[in-house]
């Protein structure tokens, strides 16, 4: 027999009201009137004999009923031998969080010391598995291991897990948790089930991805919560990029404060800068902020937030401007460069250098000997023996930009193309002038006027351009766009790896006003872009994400720390640090900012109730392990005692005793007024 | 003698105490040939000078005539016998474990003297006391005076406390002359006191007659069930098993009427014991053939009132 809550059995010792109250219900009862008592004793003895029990049937009958009562508030419930003999072992996970928030205080010491408390207290017959995770689960002792040497299981843990340290990346405990589940393997199934989770627990903690499984009714979790010192803590992380400006680069950044906190004051500050460039303001608890960065004199990649007692949210890396060169070659004559009328003297102004681009551009009649990434053919034609030449360069990824001048121009197509039915000659040569129509928005060489502000081309006018007619091209030559006559003023192909832009009409005010126009610059941005000679500098990383390297490159990659790793073709690098990578590859080097996950600054304690919303079966909190009934033994005891139900009986038995109870104290009551 | 006697329980279920009264005597003088007591005319006994306040019925006018002078005619005592009957009033006497209590018997008793002694043309008062004296008729015997007596029976006792001594003391006053006095008591008070009272009353002439009434229940002090005692007259309560202090109560009880026994000797008063469950034609009885006995002893002369 065991009970549910033993606690109640004390109420049994209720038995003692009705004793004593038979015990001495009958002395005081009775009173005689005597005419006097002159001839009794001063001193008359206590009459102890009459303190024998009364009615002790009844007596009988309402302690029974007490006891009763006890007995159904313990739950009394049968176990069976099986039960108990089953829940001698255990299958005990251990995991620890090592996500970057048990930097703080010393919080990872404590996860370790009580992991060795836990897999000390552990039996030998006990199965025991130790597992940290951050983003993901790593394991550090499995079950098979712990079955082959379960001898030294405690010198071979501690010494695995001194090697362990907390890393910089976020807290997914629903992936842990799903990844920890399958390690139940088979030889585990007749052993109790549990894992011991010991965390922080904080709020950034996901959950979500619990959702997706049913957690095993058999496998219980125990939450092993670590307080640090405080909660109060700022966190930090990018909120917006501006990338128009180029080294000014506008910056803003999120500040958070937690909840209840006492903290107040900030410092925000670039790395090494000076004090009157830092900003100091006050954000009250609870509190989020999202606020421009102070200038960056010194040209620092690090921005520090001071004023609260843990640092490891408080960095954020941004990556230096690193604007790409790209060359870009005028094949034609360079002394027309200052020429007002020329078409490069339009072009080298446009091409300024950006945030992320840095045009250089070259003139000259012929190809130069180092190959350019684009080629621009304006106002000549190139010699016909030329035209092989430029044909390997476009086919070897090239970017080729033609704009027809002349019917000459229709064998340097040919031959890029391969398609001989081009003819080019010169377009209607009336006065009227022509406008665009039917632009392909949507292509994504003119990705740019995606933007509807920039989609307005009714202010363009081309005064002169040349009819390119294309026969027998099938999908090869695309048509960008079309002038209002139905010709076509925009054409591309695709030629090998590289791009050919043919355009029907100059964008120098000789032949348009597309130079003078709002579309130019970012008609040629747009094609540089298209033509992969652009990165995305807002790429600010996580730590955990994959940095994003041309898999067709080798790269050799140097990290916060100043180790540098050579990658081959085809590898990818996940980042563990926070900090500024260097990716060099053969043609340019890129810096990459990799910050710490934001939700991690969120430090605040996540209620453990969170994780049984998800469906995971809880058991308490705070069990020491050793001693005393846990909560999961008790929670199979539950189950058993309300499959039993021997409470129901109790009360059947109670409701018994009581009607017994009425029925003799009624008949006792009627007889002694009978004999009164 | 009559052989069987009324059942007191019986006699005191009849409500009207002058009936139950002239039950007994009826039931008495049956058995009687003659009166104990000879009764005497009015007699004249001396003149007196008339003073202011007299009454002026009693002027002699016929001397007022002859002499002119004023004399009061004084008359010798109108009966023969004046008895002056004395109930104990307390509360204690309200106790009763037959069905009625020491006090119905005691009127009862006093009724049945009154009303058998007038029957004989003796003169009866009554006086009830109990922490002092409460009411008190002068002893008469007149039509009516009798029924005064019953109805001043029939009025229930009031006070708490007996104060035996103090009662008779006032009584010594009260009774200038000389007559028989019943004293009808449970005595339940210390006796010393009363002791001295008896001896002054004696020593005025009277002739003292006790009735010392008891309860059966006081006598044998059979109770069986613990409980809390009250005292009738203090209210003070005592928890008591009864048959752990029996032995000593009897002891005590028996002291206090050898006590009583002894005092009422040494003082010539006449002692009747008796238990409320006795017959009260035996008391009457009793106390009749005790009186004779008496009168044959003393001598001739001797009257029982003077």
């Amino acid at each position: 027999m065991s009970w549910l809550f033993p606690i109640y059995l004390a109420g049994a010792a209720a038995i003692i009201a009705p004793i004593l109250l038979h015990l001495r219900r009958r002395p005081p009862q009775d009173r005689v009137e005597f005419s006097t008592l002159m001839f009794l004793d001063a001193s008359t003895p206590v009459p102890v004999s009459k303190r024998r029990l009364e009615n002790w049937l009844l007596l009988l009958l309402r302690c029974l009923a007490l006891i009763l009562l006890a007995l159904m508030f313990a739950r009394p419930f049968l176990q069976s031998e099986s039960a108990t003999a089953s829940s001698a072992d255990q299958a005990t996970m251990i995991l620890l969080d090592r996500s970057a928030s048990m930097r703080r205080d010393d919080l990872w010491k404590r996860a370790l010391a009580e992991a060795e408390r836990l897999f000390k207290a552990a039996k030998i017959t006990d199965r025991i598995a130790v597992a940290v995770y951050d983003r993901e689960l790593t394991p550090v002792w499995t079950f098979e291991e712990d079955r082959n040497t379960p001898a030294n299981r405690v010198a071979a843990l501690q010494s695995r897990l001194a090697a362990l340290a907390p890393t910089w990346n976020g807290t997914q405990l629903d992936r842990a948790l799903i990844a920890a589940v399958p390690s139940f393997d088979a030889r585990t199934a007749k052993l109790k089930k549990r894992i011991h989770l010991i965390t922080d627990l904080q709020e950034g903690t996901h959950l979500d991805a619990l959702r997706t499984i049913a957690w095993p009714a058999e496998l219980t979790l125990n939450v092993h919560r670590l307080e640090p010192a405080t909660n109060d803590n700022y966190s930090m992380a990018l909120a917006a990029r501006d990338e128009e400006g180029s080294a000014d680069a506008l910056i803003r950044v999120r500040l958070s404060n937690t909840r209840d906190s006492a903290l107040r004051d900030f410092t925000l500050a670039w790395d090494k800068a000076p004090q009157t460039d830092s900003i100091t303001a006050q954000l009250p608890p609870g509190a989020a902020r999202i606020l421009n960065a102070p200038p960056n004199s010194t040209n620092a990649t690090t921005l520090n937030l001071t004023g609260d007692k843990y640092d490891f949210d408080n960095r954020l890396f941004i990556a230096p401007p690193q604007p790409r060169a790209v060359r870009i070659h005028f094949l034609g004559d360079e002394a027309t460069r200052d020429e007002a009328a020329a078409p490069l003297y339009y072009l080298a102004r446009a091409l300024q250098p950006t945030a992320t681009l840095a045009p250089v551009l070259t003139a000259g009649k012929a190809l130069p000997a180092q190959k350019p990434d684009m080629v621009v053919i304006s106002g000549t034609t190139p010699a016909v023996g030329a035209h092989a030449s430029l044909r390997d360069f476009v086919s070897a990824g090239g970017f080729l930009v033609e704009v027809a001048t002349s019917s000459a121009d229709a064998a340097l197509l040919q031959t890029l193309t391969g398609i001989p039915g081009i003819t080019v000659k010169d377009g209607d040569g009336n006065d009227d002038y022509r406008m665009l129509a039917d632009v392909k928005i949507e292509h994504p060489l003119l990705k740019p006027f995606g933007d509807p502000k920039l989609r307005d081309f009714t202010k363009l006018r081309f005064w002169k351009h040349r009819q390119i007619e294309v026969k027998e091209a099938g999908s090869k030559i695309e048509t960008l766009a079309c002038f209002d006559n139905g010709q076509s003023a925009i054409l591309s192909a695709r030629i090998g790896k590289g791009t050919l832009i043919v355009l029907a009409s100059g964008w120098h005010p000789g032949d348009s006003q597309l130079a003078l126009s709002t579309k130019f610059v970012p008609l040629l941005y747009g094609w540089l872009a298209a033509a992969g000679f652009s990165h995305d500098p807002a790429a600010t990383l996580l730590v955990g994400e994959t940095l994003p390297l041309d898999a067709a490159a080798e790269h050799t990659i140097s990290g916060p720390d100043g180790k540098s790793q050579n990658l081959k073709v085809g590898e990818t690098f996940t980042t563990t640090e926070i900090g500024l990578y260097k990716v060099q590859s053969a043609s340019h080097t890129q810096v990459f900012a990799v910050n710490l996950p934001p939700d991690e600054g969120r430090v605040l304690p996540l209620a453990a109730q969170k994780l049984a919303e998800y469906g995971i079966k809880l058991s308490g909190g705070a069990d020491s392990g050793a001693g005393g009934e846990t909560t999961d033994e008790r929670l199979t005891a539950t189950d058993t005692e309300q499959r039993q139900q021997s409470w129901w009986y109790i009360l059947l038995m109670l409701l018994a005793v009581l009607l017994l109870e009425t029925w003799i104290a009624g008949r006792t009551r009627q007889n002694t007024l009978a004999s009164a | 003698m009559p052989t069987t006697f009324l059942d007191p329980a019986a006699l005191m279920r009849i409500k009207s105490l002058e009936l139950r009264a002239k039950v007994v005597v009826e039931g008495l003088w049956k058995g009687m040939h003659r009166s104990p007591y000879h009764g005497f005319s009015v007699e004249f006994s001396e003149y007196r000078a008339y003073v202011q306040g007299d009454d002026p019925r009693y002027i002699d006018w016929k001397v007022l005539a002859r002499s002119d002078r004023t004399y009061i005619k004084k008359f010798e005592d109108e009966t023969n016998l004046r008895c002056q009957l004395v109930i104990d009033h307390s509360k204690s006497m309200n106790f009763g474990s037959l069905g009625y209590t020491k006090a119905d018997y005691a009127a009862t008793l006093a009724a049945t003297l009154a009303s058998f002694l007038m029957k004989q043309g003796d003169a009866a008062g009554l006086t009830t006391f109990a922490d002092g004296i409460e009411e008190h008729l002068p002893p008469r015997n007149r039509p009516g005076h009798l029924r005064r007596i019953i109805s001043e029976l029939e009025r229930p006792a009031k006070a708490a406390g007996t104060s035996l001594a103090l009662s008779v003391g006032q009584l010594a006053e009260l009774l200038r002359k000389r007559g028989m006095i019943c004293l009808i008591t449970d005595l339940l008070a210390p006796v010393e006191h009363l002791e001295k009272q008896l001896a002054l009353l004696s020593a005025m002439g009277h002739d003292l007659v006790l009735f010392h009434l008891m309860d059966r229940a006081e006598i044998d002090f059979n109770f069986e069930k613990s409980a809390h005692f009250r005292d009738a007259e203090t209210g003070v309560e005592r928890f008591v098993d009864p048959q752990l202090v029996r032995e000593n109560y009897l002891k005590r009880l028996q002291a206090h009427r050898d006590t009583i026994q002894a005092a009422t000797d040494r003082h010539n008063v006449e002692y009747h014991f008796c238990p409320t469950d006795q017959p009260l034609e035996e008391v009457l009885f009793d106390f009749l053939s005790a009186r004779q006995r008496k009168k044959a002893s003393k001598s001739a002369a001797a009257r029982v009132a003077g």
